[in-house]
């Protein structure tokens, strides 16, 4: 038996083991699971830690990192590893539910509405008498151990996965409800009715159903929800999904946007991992989604974070050189994703990055020891093409200019702290609709609280179901042409 | 020089530009294929040895081949008239059940840019289309895309379609995407596995100078 020590901001943990072990397993069963947004393969490099003791020699992929991984370098005897601090949770997008009054609401005193996120989980409590929000959570969804993406988590379920994450999702649910239910002085056991929203993975995965229909082309669902189901005890509505990649959480950031309701021309965009965008035209809802990558959530960008204590969360054009603020105003430890768009749109006004995205300096400074490298701002210029193409080819399909469109909805949390106008400065949406933006926080959230507290707003969820077309992106001729039209930043 | 400006500008992606001077270049009365080779495939050379050594990214890449086939459509009918065979030929494709085509493309247009004749087969392709094109065309490769480690699996199925068809020795198979490895390749019996899109085009190019194509 050898000894694992891990530390990690400041605390210590020793847990033993039989070597030889690869460094991840002993972790994960330690209780560290340590995300891996690439599956294991050694080549995102967001798993890096300092390793000492009897371990193995650093395989080529860690090499070419010039760092330890996690996911490759195994234990051969007593070791000891520093890990990076915990994701801090403080900025998980809750907001956005605004006060809904209770009509016809589900069943019992009190209810929760959920949202299942590939990245975050997010819970309401409510009122079901008054319509009052009593408190809120929020937390990693604990499947990010298992893969970043919804990908990687359709195929870890058919890999035999499916149980274990089906028991975590559930286990985070019931968590949260714990914590909202203490945060209202309120006993877990009054809480009989829950809406759950998510994306079409998200809601396969809690349902325990094989998603095997989601992980080839055609990528049709067998199953999209709307259907009331029993969850740890109490009745759990699961809203209506469009696509097997568009998802109930969509459909819910439609209603909470009321965008089916209005005689106008508007755009719905979810910017995350996976970009779903809406396009509300003559009745009809052009749905579809596009694969814009992690880097706005500061993964793949070399000095990238989440949203924690020290993140570059804006930055500015001052003086000829780039000024930035950190989260908490604390010494800078990496850029997360707003910070990261405000970055790229501020060397862009100071010429420091033309519009083919090629910089002079083998580094942009932007505070402290954080900088900017070539292939981060070609990995924004990736990630915001797929969304800006995405805009085109849907504004495309239905036969309207971008000067036609009255509103632009941005939902989810990544979009509640975009500066718009900067997000218009790198190209991630046409210049014109910056000042018709309407940020709406967690949208999804706010669809799901308003079907709790009025079971009738369940038939407009499947009215804009039944208005969805879906537009696939992927193998599309036009959009691989803007995709790659949208590689190049916008000029001055 | 204007050859060179042909390659400074493709490596710039500025496909207008480069449309603009391969006109020009015809005009002066310079050879289709001096210009091709001398002024896109030299630029093309360039930003391939910069992708690989990872100083430039998939960006510039996808720009700056797309400024090579608007300067290639020009020179197309030009280089039939003079006579200029491609190199080798090979069709590509994204494997059935998978529609990612990015990658693919790039790949596609590096292969290209080294002078080889390139069937696209699109995405979402069965095997036995990989085959049936290979044996009815005549190419010496074929090179199969995933994305998606759900889709890979087709690839041993390519290799297998391959051997019954009775061509699995007149072609080189070629695999590639994110979830790809060496491992990979050699537990299916595929010929060769690259990790980037310039990696690709230089072996397909090797494998076609082998097979004296």
């Amino acid at each position: 038996m050898a000894e694992l020590t891990i530390l990690r901001g400041g605390e210590r943990f020793v847990h033993p083991f039989n070597p030889p072990r690869p460094l991840s397993d002993v972790l994960a069963e330690s209780g560290f699971a340590i995300p891996r947004p690439c599956g294991g393969r050694g080549r995102c490099g967001k798993c890096a830690v300092l390793l000492e003791g009897a371990v193995s020699p650093p395989t080529p992929a860690e090499e070419k990192a010039g760092r330890r991984l996690a996911c490759q370098a195994a234990l051969l005897g007593d070791a000891s590893v520093v890990l990076p601090e915990a994701r801090a949770m403080e900025q998980i997008e809750i907001a956005g539910a605004g006060e809904v009054r209770p009509v016809r609401p589900m069943p019992g005193a009190f209810g929760a509405a959920v949202d299942i996120g590939t990245t975050t989980v997010a819970l309401k409590l409510y009122d079901m008498k008054s319509g009052a929000c009593l408190s809120e959570a929020g937390m990693l969804n604990p499947q990010t151990a298992v893969a970043a993406d919804v990908m990687g988590r359709i195929g870890a379920a058919l890999e035999g996965g499916l149980g274990r994450m089906q028991a975590e999702i559930t286990g985070a649910i019931e968590s949260l409800l714990k914590d909202a239910c203490g945060g209202a002085g309120l006993d877990p056991a009054r809480v009989e009715s829950l809406v759950v929203t998510g994306n079409t993975t998200m809601l396969y995965l809690l349902t325990g159903r094989n998603p095997e229909a989601l992980s080839h082309a055609p990528f049709e669902a067998d199953c999209l929800f709307d259907e009331t189901v029993p969850l740890l005890g109490r009745a759990a509505y699961l809203p209506r999904c469009m696509h097997a990649f568009v998802g109930a959480d969509i459909t819910c950031a439609a209603l909470a946007a009321g965008q089916c309701e209005r005689d106008e021309v508007s755009l719905l965009c979810d910017v995350g991992t996976n970009g779903e965008i809406a396009l509300w035209k003559d009745g009809l809802l052009r749905v579809s989604s596009t694969a814009a990558g992690p880097a706005f959530e500061g993964a793949g960008i070399s000095c990238g974070c989440g949203s924690v204590r020290g993140a570059i969360d804006r930055a500015w054009a001052e003086d000829g050189k780039i000024g930035a603020h950190t989260i908490g105003d604390a010494p800078a430890v990496g850029v997360c994703g707003s910070g990261l768009i405000d970055a790229v749109a501020a060397a862009l006004k100071l010429g420091l990055v033309d519009e083919t995205g090629a910089m002079d300096e083998d580094e942009l400074p932007l505070s402290g020891g954080v900088s900017l490298l070539p292939r981060d701002i070609r990995a924004v210029q990736l990630a915001k093409a797929a969304i800006a193409a995405g805009i085109e080819t849907l504004l495309e399909e239905a036969g309207v200019g971008e000067e036609d469109v009255s509103t632009l909805y941005i939902a989810g949390g990544f979009g509640s702290h975009l500066d718009v106008n900067s997000a218009a400065a790198i190209g991630l949406f046409p210049e014109a609709l910056a000042s018709r933006v309407k940020v709406l926080g967690n949208a999804a959230l706010a669809g799901a609280a308003q079907l709790l507290l009025d079971t009738e707003k369940q038939e407009n969820t499947r009215a804009i179901a039944s208005l969805a077309r879906h537009v696939n992106l992927g193998g599309n001729k036009k959009f691989n042409e803007h995709y790659m039209d949208q590689m190049f930043f916008p000029e001055e | 020089m204007i050859l060179e400006d042909i390659s400074l500008k493709l490596q710039a992606g500025r496909a207008k530009d480069v449309k603009a001077l391969v006109q020009q270049a015809i005009d002066e009365g310079i050879p289709a294929e001096q210009i091709l080779d001398e002024g896109l495939v030299a630029g093309m050379n360039v930003i391939g040895e910069k992708f690989k050594n990872n100083e430039v990214f998939v960006p510039e890449v996808l720009v700056a081949a797309r400024a090579m086939n608007m300067g290639a459509q020009i020179l197309k009918p030009l280089l039939v008239a003079e006579g200029v065979k491609a190199s080798g030929k090979v069709c590509i494709g994204t494997v059935q059940g998978d529609l990612h085509d990015i990658g693919k493309n790039l790949v596609k247009m590096m292969m290209e840019g080294k002078g080889l004749e390139v069937i696209d087969l699109g995405t979402d392709v069965s095997p036995d289309t990989f085959v049936e094109t290979a044996k009815n065309e005549g190419c010496q490769i074929i090179a199969c895309s995933a994305l998606l480690t759900t889709t890979m699996g087709v690839m041993a199925d390519v290799v297998k379609a391959a051997e019954a068809a009775g061509i699995r020795d007149k072609v080189k198979i070629m695999i590639g995407g994110a979830p790809v490895t060496d491992e990979y390749c050699q537990k299916i019996g595929a010929d060769a596995y690259t990790p980037d899109a310039a990696s690709a085009a230089d072996k397909a190019l090797e494998f076609c100078k082998a097979m004296g194509a």
